[in-house]
This record gives C-alpha cells, sequence and structure tokens, in this order.
C-alpha cells in the first residue's frame, strides 16, 4: 500500500472513530434526559386514594410505622424520595401494611426551614405528602437560596386541591414553627442526628436506619417489624 | 530504522501514559461507585455539599446504572485498550477516550448549568478523560503511514 492510500485509509478509519464517538455520546445524553424526566408529575397518582392526616401517609390502623426523618436541602433525602419511597408506597401503603410518617428537621439552612414550613402547611390540607414529592423533586443547591417564596408557590399551584389562600396563610402560622420543634426534640431523644434516618416499627420490634437504603434494604426491615 | 524505532518507542511511552490514566480514571470511579452504593458522603475540599448534591441528583445514573459505574466500565475498557499494540487498539483508545470525554463534558455542563454544584471527583474524571483524549489522539497521528 502506498504513503498516500494508507493517509487516505487513516482519515477514513478516524472520521468512523469520532462518528461512533459522538453516537456513543448522544445515545448516553438521551438516556440521561429520559431518566431526568421520571420521577416528575406522577405524585398525584402515587398518593390517589390513599388517606393523609397531617405528615402521615396510609391507613391509620396499619401494623408498622415508618418515620423519615429528613431535610428537604439533604441529597440523600431527594434521592430516598425519588427513587425508593414510590416503591415502598405502592407496595406497602398502598395495600394498608405500612403507614408513612415524614418527620423534617430543617437543621440544614434557612432554605430547609422554608421549605419545611410550606410542606407543612400544606399537611393542613392533607397534602402534606405531595408537596413533600415536589420538593424533592424540584431539590436546588445546598443554601442556595433556592426555596423563594415564587419558588413555593409554583409548586403549590401544581397540588390539584390546594386551596392555595389558606396554604399562604398557613405559611407564617405558629404550628409550624411548634411542629418543628416537637420534630427537633423527638430525634434528639430517639438518637437522630443525621439524614434520612428511617425508624420502622411494628409488633414485630424496631429498627434504626441510617442513610440512603435501598428498597430491598427497607422491605427487609417492615417484614421484621410486621412480625413476619 | 531510527526513527521507526523512535516511534516505535514513542508510542510505548503513550501506551503506558494512557494505562496510568485508565487507572486513575478507575480509581476515582471505583470510589463514588462505593460512596453511592454505602451510601455515605464523599470526601470533598472544602466539604461534601457540592459532590452529596451532584451524587444524588436525578442525572446521577442513565437507566438506573449510577454515572460512577459507568465510568469504571469505561476506564477498565480503557486499561484493556490502551494495553492492546497496533492500529486496532489505538483507535479502539480514541473511541473510548472521546466518548468518554463528550458525555464528560455533558455531565460538567449538568452541573454548571443544571445542578448548579460541582463535585471535584468529576471534575478530577474529566481532566482524566481529557489528557487520555490526547494521548489517544497522539498515538494514532503516530501510527506508521506505510507498510
Amino acid at each position: 500500500m502506498t504513503r498516500t492510500n494508507a493517509a487516505g485509509s487513516r482519515r477514513v478509519m478516524i472520521a468512523l472513530t469520532v462518528a461512533a464517538a459522538v453516537l456513543v455520546t448522544a445515545l448516553l445524553v438521551a438516556l440521561s434526559q429520559l431518566e431526568g424526566g421520571a420521577g416528575t408529575g406522577s405524585s398525584e397518582e402515587l398518593y390517589s386514594g390513599i388517606p393523609q392526616n397531617g405528615m402521615t401517609l396510609g391507613e391509620a390502623d396499619a401494623p408498622v410505622m415508618v418515620s423519615i426523618y429528613e431535610d428537604f436541602q439533604c441529597p440523600y433525602c431527594g434521592q430516598l424520595s425519588r427513587e425508593v419511597l414510590p416503591k415502598v408506597v405502592q407496595e406497602y401503603v398502598r395495600t394498608s401494611e405500612v403507614k408513612l410518617e415524614s418527620r423534617p428537621m430543617a437543621f440544614l439552612g434557612e432554605d430547609s426551614l422554608e421549605a419545611a414550613r410550606a410542606a407543612l402547611a400544606a399537611s393542613e390540607q392533607d397534602l402534606y405528602w405531595q408537596y413533600h414529592s415536589l420538593l424533592f423533586e424540584n431539590q436546588g443547591a445546598q443554601n442556595s437560596g433556592y426555596v423563594t417564596g415564587k419558588f413555593l408557590d409554583e409548586l403549590a399551584q401544581q397540588i390539584s386541591g390546594l386551596n392555595t389562600i389558606a396554604w399562604k396563610n398557613g405559611l407564617d402560622s405558629d404550628a409550624a414553627g411548634s411542629e418543628l420543634e416537637k420534630v427537633r426534640s423527638e430525634a434528639e431523644a430517639s438518637g437522630v442526628n443525621s439524614t434520612p434516618t428511617l425508624v420502622v416499627s411494628g409488633p414485630g420490634g424496631e429498627k434504626k436506619l441510617v442513610g440512603a437504603k435501598t428498597f430491598e434494604e427497607i422491605s427487609a426491615a417492615i417484614d421484621t417489624a410486621g412480625g413476619s | 530504522m531510527a526513527s521507526l524505532a523512535e516511534s516505535a518507542t514513542e508510542r510505548g511511552k503513550l501506551r503506558t501514559a494512557l494505562a496510568g490514566l485508565a487507572v486513575a480514571g478507575i480509581s476515582i470511579s471505583a470510589y463514588l461507585a462505593w460512596v453511592h452504593f454505602a451510601g455515605i458522603d464523599p470526601l470533598c475540599v472544602a466539604g461534601s455539599d457540592g459532590c452529596d448534591t451532584v451524587q444524588s441528583s436525578q442525572y446521577a445514573s442513565v437507566l438506573s446504572v449510577p454515572v460512577s459505574v459507568l465510568g469504571l466500565a469505561g476506564y477498565t475498557g480503557l486499561l484493556f485498550a490502551s494495553v492492546l499494540k497496533g492500529e486496532a487498539g489505538a483507535y479502539l483508545v480514541l473511541l473510548l477516550a472521546l466518548s468518554g470525554t463528550l458525555f464528560s463534558t455533558y455531565l460538567t455542563y449538568l452541573e454548571i448549568f443544571v445542578i448548579e454544584a460541582i463535585c471535584q471527583w468529576c471534575v478530577a474524571s474529566a481532566a482524566v478523560i481529557t489528557a487520555a483524549l490526547v494521548c489517544a489522539t497522539l498515538r494514532v497521528v503516530g501510527l506508521p503511514t506505510h507498510r
């Protein structure tokens, strides 16, 4: 083969390699976008038909209680809420085996506090969990000031059935402040010092799960607490 | 003959550099994969807030596979390709390094403009894969043009 032919063949090989690399990257980017878009807009459907009472989701007589100590700014709480809790709701809460109780700690900064107050205001109308999911789906960078009045309003408007005027009136209520104080004391008494921490309790005993656990780990703790 | 021998030595050096960069990439992505599965905070200079935010964002996985695991697979492929001699090895390395650099550029764009947080480990990985692309390009350019 002559030098000219070899150089031409190299150009073809380089062009093919670059084209293949662009294709691989485009595929990865498309799949990543697919993942990024998933999970939003589904909270209405997820909680539809499941009773709520304040920060508790599920039937009052469900044998197992899962208390989730969380902060709306905590990235691992966001991961848990987006990736694991929907499955727990479908498999255990919807079947009346478990009730979930959110315990917002609001210790990471001002954005945590404002987010928790807004979610608690929605709990007055028993729509806490819809707001809870929206806060985690739209979680921003920690203490960046992303939790503005406009941000909270926009989330509230996405919840069907929420009376936004009553919700706004509840934002600065003393009740929210004392509820957060109560959660803080409970967490201290239970030795909870990081988020997310899940306390799974039932007739079979109590188990504390610290960190972003998988569905399988939570499921095993539920089964043990349920006595099975 | 002298220039052929020099060129072969040069290609050997590039293969060694590529293997070293692949090992660095494997170390970074293995660490990030480990903290992901252990559910712990990655160690970062000046706190781990940025790393936490990026690692737990909804863009941290592709079809439920953590990006760190994709990185681990990519860098392992790069390591094997970098020790392969000849044209096949050179083009395979170029393909892996270019794909990695392009995807890394997209992830850096997400960090800056969408997630609005920077993970130092991801920046380190971006630097490693960019250096690998430079070496891969030099290796292809240095391939003999006659047989």
